[in-house]
Order: structure tokens, then sequence, then C-alpha cells
């Protein structure tokens, strides 16, 4: 139990222009669910394909199930969902999500006979003779999900697996990868939605530029955003308000949402003076909590504003 | 090993299972018999009751004796007479005559009595060699031939009587020259024809041609289908590229083998139930299937196995570079080029199949597989040569499978522009 599901020692990885991860080493201990975090183009795709030797890292090692080895020699214990996702769009459902099976090792009938039960699982079971062209993209995502868990894999590797996903179907999902976690299984999945990871994740990564900038548990991280943040939420005067966030004896970081900002304060500084000076420009406060960093706010401090993804945001200089 | 099976068996089984192949599978062999017995069955039926008017203006028997070896020509195999003959004598009134017959012939809906053609002969022709056929059907030169065939040895026979030379003198002279060419082959009889040999060796030629490109360019395609699905992703994950290449191109070769398999089958069905000749189109002239040897079929067989390996390599790595039908197209040019230039070059080698221009070509590995099979077909082969082509196809296929494979690992991973000939060096150098 105590050996780690998956270690990257130093890995690197370097192409024609670019390096796209830097020595980067992390470890995923057995059970719970590990988060890759990073905005657009930091290297979570290609760290992911060095884990499972996909591609070899030009540098560094990788170490899958406690065996030195590639992903593929193991793969029978690893799920996994690419971020560019495909199926066959000729190809018969169940067909389909047999031969995803058979590829992973299983055998021809136990193949066919997961795939039906994933079918039901997933609710697709009326489907399971059409053609993959002729279902949603919801649907086929599903089956691409089902595709990477029907094996009952120890690890299972998802690259971005809610993208794309309206509401309902990314609930289902969530359910799904909750599920596998629970049943003592590890799961390791990429995001770069930090609402997402927060409420999913036990332990978190996240890089930038192909660089490891925060390593730790969900508890660990948050501490580490060390100082004390204040979630605001003022209905008049935003323009006065914000003249007192900018403040910088006292406020060191802003996430800004318009009618409610997060802020971090300056290390030994009071919350309270904060709310005094809120109070006297009248702000119309109708919230003000010490809380926990979210895992947002650490993100955007520790990854910087320029890579700051899904929602737009402004910092005050 | 179970994991590229199973790649073996989807691609084969998706493949089978598409409108296109099932179509191609039936309406080839169709349209083989439908070219082969076709125009043959068009042609008997022409010339089982092509009737011809003689227009004799000659005042002598030259009308009667060529209307009488007219009436003798034979068509085809059978007993069955190719021309209905009317010998009519004339006099000066043969204009109006032969106006009234002439509006008799050719029409869209002639009556049963009408002719096809009229043949028109006067008192010159005997001298002169000339004679005038008017008819519907002048453009089948079978036809013209079997006429002038049938003349030809009786205004000879005529001329030369009327320079007083005795008749059975005449007819023993008349025997004509009837070159028979048979093949011989290690030392055996074949009972093949000269013709039968060419025949042969140009269908092995087109078959290996088009086997090659057909199946090479499907295994292009299949490729470049899987990257751009994206699926490639998930497949790599769990088996290695090369296994997935393998895979692919085992699994077209697989499918490609029966529907030539089933092409073939029912060609040789066909052309033995009618004992008719072969399905490619053969000339509609009664001559046998050409006697082909185990041997023979062997080297077909390993050189189709082993070229079908040789050129879809290369496809499928073309199909690793490339996102588009249209690039994948143009990539694969320069290979096609080959396949083209090796058909061609039977071309070359039917005069003189044992040239040192066809020994070279048959070890390099490029030709091989094209050129060692026309190459037995039309003349004994030396063991060591055949063994030694076969071997330079194989260590061709070493190279082209491990650069293929070195290519199509990056390959498949690889989105956005076509790689340049320095990339392409990059991708192949690099571990």
């Amino acid at each position: 139990m105590t050996t780690p599901v998956v270690v990257a020692d130093h890995i690197t990885k370097r192409y024609a222009g670019h390096t796209a991860v830097r020595a980067l080493s992390l470890q995923v201990s057995r059970g719970g669910i590990f988060g890759l975090l990073g905005p657009n183009g930091a290297g979570k795709t290609t760290t992911i394909r060095m884990l499972l030797g996909i591609i070899t890292p030009d540098e560094g090692n990788v170490t899958l199930l406690g065996q030195v080895g590639t992903g593929r020699d193991l793969s029978a214990r690893i799920g996994y969902l690419p971020e560019e996702r495909g199926l066959y769009p000729k190809m018969r459902v169940l067909d389909q999500l047999a031969f995803l099976g058979e590829a992973k090792g299983l055998g021809r009938w136990d193949a066919r006979k997961r795939a039906g039960v994933w079918l039901e699982r997933l609710g697709l079971g009326d489907w399971a003779l059409k053609k993959v062209s002729d279902l949603s993209k919801g649907m086929q995502q599903k089956v691409q999900f089902a595709g990477a868990l029907q094996h009952d894999p120890e690890l299972v590797i998802l690259d971005e697996p809610f993208s794309g996903l309206d509401p309902v179907n990314s609930q289902v999902m969530r359910d799904v990868v909750v599920d596998v976690a629970r049943s003592g299984r590890t799961v390791l999945f990429s995001t770069h939605i930090m609402e997402h990871a927060e409420k999913m994740c036990d332990h978190v990564v996240i890089i930038a530029r192909g660089e490891k900038v925060v390593d730790g548990t969900m508890a660990e991280v948050k501490r580490e955003g060390g100082k004390t943040h204040v979630a605001l939420t003022f209905t008049r005067n935003a323009q006065a308000a914000r003249g007192i966030l900018a403040d910088r004896s006292l406020v060191a970081t802003v996430d800004d949402a318009g009618a409610t900002a997060e802020v971090g304060l300056v290390p030994g500084a009071d919350p309270e003076r904060l709310l005094k000076a809120l109070v006297m420009q009248d702000v119309g406060l109708s919230r003000f909590e010490v809380v926990e960093p979210s895992l947002q706010s650490i993100f955007i401090a520790k990854v910087g504003p320029e890579a700051a993804h899904p929602v737009a945001r402004s910092e005050v200089a | 090993m179970n994991k590229i099976i199973a790649v073996i068996r989807r691609e084969f089984i998706e493949r089978v299972r598409t409108k296109a192949f099932i179509i191609g599978t039936v309406l080839v062999p169709v349209l083989w018999i439908g070219f082969g017995l076709l125009p043959r069955l068009l042609l008997e039926r022409e010339t089982g009751a092509q009737r011809l008017v003689v227009l004799d203006r000659t005042q002598s028997d030259v009308g009667a004796r060529i209307a009488a070896a007219l009436e003798a020509v034979k068509a085809g195999e059978g007993d069955a007479t190719q021309f209905a003959v009317e010998h009519m004598a004339v006099g000066s009134d043969w204009e109006s005559v032969r106006d009234s017959l002439v509006r008799l012939t050719g029409l869209s809906e002639a009556p049963p009595s009408a002719p096809h053609g009229i043949l028109i002969l006067d008192e010159f022709s005997v001298d002169s060699g000339r004679a005038s056929y008017l008819g519907s059907n002048v453009a089948s030169p079978r036809l013209t031939n079997a006429i002038e065939h049938a003349i030809e040895p009786v205004l000879l026979a005529i001329r030369l009587e009327r320079k007083q030379l005795d008749s059975s003198v005449v007819a023993a002279a008349m025997i004509r020259l009837s070159l028979q060419t048979t093949r011989v082959t290690e030392g055996h009889v074949t009972g093949q024809s000269g013709e039968q040999t060419f025949f042969l060796a140009y269908f092995i030629d087109m078959l290996m041609y088009f086997a090659l490109l057909f199946y090479g360019i499907q295994v292009s395609s299949a490729v470049m289908e899987e990257k751009t699905n994206r699926i490639v992703e998930i497949l790599v994950s769990s088996l290695r590229p090369f296994e997935l290449l393998m895979g692919k191109v085992i699994g077209v070769g697989a499918a490609g083998l029966m529907q030539m398999g089933i092409w073939l089958g029912t060609g040789l069905f066909v052309s033995t139930i009618l004992s008719r000749p072969g399905p490619a189109g053969a000339a509609p002239t009664g001559f046998q299937l050409p006697e082909v040897s185990l041997a023979l079929v062997a080297i077909i067989l390993i050189c189709f196995l082993l070229g079908f390996f040789f050129y879809a390599s290369l496809y499928a790595a073309i199909g690793s570079m490339c996102n588009t039908q249209q690039e994948a197209q143009q990539t694969a040019t320069p290979v096609t080029m080959l396949v083209v230039a090796g058909m061609i070059l039977m071309f070359g080698l039917v005069n003189d199949p044992n040239s040192t221009l066809a020994r070279v070509v048959t070890f390099i590995p490029f030709f091989t597989a094209l050129v060692l099979p026309v190459r037995y077909a039309l003349t004994p082969l030396p063991l060591p040569e055949v063994l030694g082509g076969i071997l330079a196809l194989l260590l061709g296929i070493l190279g082209v499978v491990w650069l293929a494979g070195r290519i199509y690992r990056v390959g498949i991973l690889s989105y956005g522009k076509k790689p340049s000939l320095r990339e392409l060096w990059r991708w192949v150098r690099t571990d």
C-alpha cells in the first residue's frame, strides 16, 4: 500500500523549439484522486503521455505501479482517456468498446460482456448496435469514458475528462470518477478548471510552462497559500472598494470577479482593518468572511495572471 | 500478441463490412465477365447470322466459287457457318439491283431477309484483286478479315488456273503456313503458346500492379483515418506503435487477399465453366487458359505478400505524416511512381526476359515483386536468381519496415503541418 502508484523522476521533454516539460517530478500514492493542474499549454498532456510511455522522456524516468517499464506493458492495469478523444465513426458502439477492451488485453468475449455492462450502466444499452456516428457528442464521450474504465484498472489517467461536457453529463462523469476512487483505485486527472479540482482532488500538482510550481495535498496547498484570505461581496461603490483593495500595505493579492472578490492579506495584517476600511467607504458589504484560499486564487498567485484561464480576471497593479 | 490479433481482426472485419468492399467484391467479377464474355457473345450473335449478297458481274464461275468459299467459312470452333450467302448474277442493271439492296441494309429495324452486306465483284476483280463491300458492319476487323481470307485464295487459284496451271498443282501450292508456337520450360513442352505466355505475363503484371497500389493506398488512408479520428492515442497507450502498424498492414492485406481470392476464384470458375478465355479481357479468339505451374502460383503469392508488405509499410508511413486525403495523395506520388515504373518494366522484359536490365531490376526491392513473377512466367529462371530476388525483397522489407516504424511512431501523434524532409529525417533519427 505504501509504494506510490506513479513516480516521475525529473522527466524532461524537448520539442523542436521549446522545452515542453522540464525536470518534473511527482508521486501519486495509492487511492484517491490526484489532480494535475495547469493553464493551457503548461505541459499537462505531454506529462501524461510520458507517464504512460506514449512518448519517451528525453531525461528522467517513470515508474508505474512499482515497476520500471512503459505504461504499455502494464496497460491492462491502467485506464487512459486522452484529451483528444476519438472513436471509429463507422463502427458499432458495442464492437468499438469491446475492441478497446481487447486492446487493453481483455479476452474477446470478456471484453464484449464488460462493454455491454458498461453501456447499460451509462444508459446507452439501446445504442449498443448503432454506429458510433449516430451518437451525440455527449454519448460518444460516455463511450470513451467506459473504454477507459471497463477493464477495472488500478490506475485511471484522465486527460481533461470534463472538457466539452454539458453540466448534466459532467456530473455523471464526476460521480463515476468519485466512485472509482472510493473503490480503492487511483485516479489521476488533468484539468485547467480549478473548481473541478477543488471539489474532487486529495492531492494536486500545479505546473506552469513545463515546471512544477505547487505540489501537495489539498490541505497542505491551502495552508501554504499562507496568507489570510477574505471573501467579499459588495453591492455598491465598487470603485471605492477597489481603492481600498489597492492598498499594498494591507492587501497582497486580489481575485476580483466584479461584485465579489477574494483577497489575500499581507502577512500579519489584521482582517478587521480591511473590514473597517470597507465599512467606512460604504460599499454595501453583504459578505465578509475569512476563508481558506480557493485553489483558484492559489493557482493564479502561483501561475500568474497571464495564464489565468477560464474566467477573465483583473488584478490591481 | 493477442492485441495485434485484435487490431488485425478489427481492421479485417470492419473493412469487409463496408459497402465499398462488398460492392467492389461483387462488381469486379461481374465486370470481368461482362468485358470478357459480352463482346464475344455479341460478335457471335452478329456473325452467326451474317447475310451476304454476292453481286456477281463477272459473267463467269468466279462469283459462284467465291460465294461457295464464303459459305464455307466457319464461325469460331463449332460447325456454325459465319455467313449465309446469296449468289446473284447480274448484268448491266447491277446498279439498280445494288441500290435496292442498299436500301434494305443497315436499317435499325431490319426485316429478317435484309442483307448485312453486299459484296460486288466485276470482271476485273480477278486481275486487279479489287472488290467492293457495302455493309452495316464494316467496323469489325474480324468480319473484313474473314471475307478477305475467304476470297483471296479463290482469286489466287483462278489466276493460276488461267495461266494453265494444273489445278492439283494449284491446290498443293495454296497450302498456307501456320506457325504453331509452343513454350518449352525446363526441357518440358508445356502446351502453352507464345500468345498465351504473353497474355499470362501481362495478366500477372497488371494483377500485381493493381494489388500493390490499390491495397497500399488503403493502408495509407486507414492509418490516416485513425490519426485524424484521434483514436490512435488510446491505441498507442496499450500497443507499441510498431505492433499497431503491423496490425494495420496485415489486416488490410488479409482483406485484400480475400477480395483478390474471390475475384480470381470467380474468374477461374467462370472461364472453366465456359471453357473460354480468361476473365482479364482476353481476346475473344478461341484459345485455352494458359497452363500455370504450381511454382509460378507460389512465386506470385510470395511476391504479392512480400511486395504488399514492402509498399504497404511505405504507404502507412505516408498516411501517418498526413492529415487530409489530398495531402496523402500528393505525398504518396513518389511511391506510386515506383509501382508504375515496376509495372511498365514488364514491357521491356517481354522481348528479352534474361537481359541485363531484367536481371538487375529483379534485385532492386522496389521492383522485385512486379518483375520476378513476370519474368518467371516468360522464361525459366535459375533457382538462385529467384531466391536472390526474394532475399533482396526481404532485406528491402526489413529496411522499409524499420523506416516506416520510425516515421509512424512520431507521425501518428503529430498534427498540423506535414513534415519537411529534414524534419522527417529527425523523426527517423531520434529515439
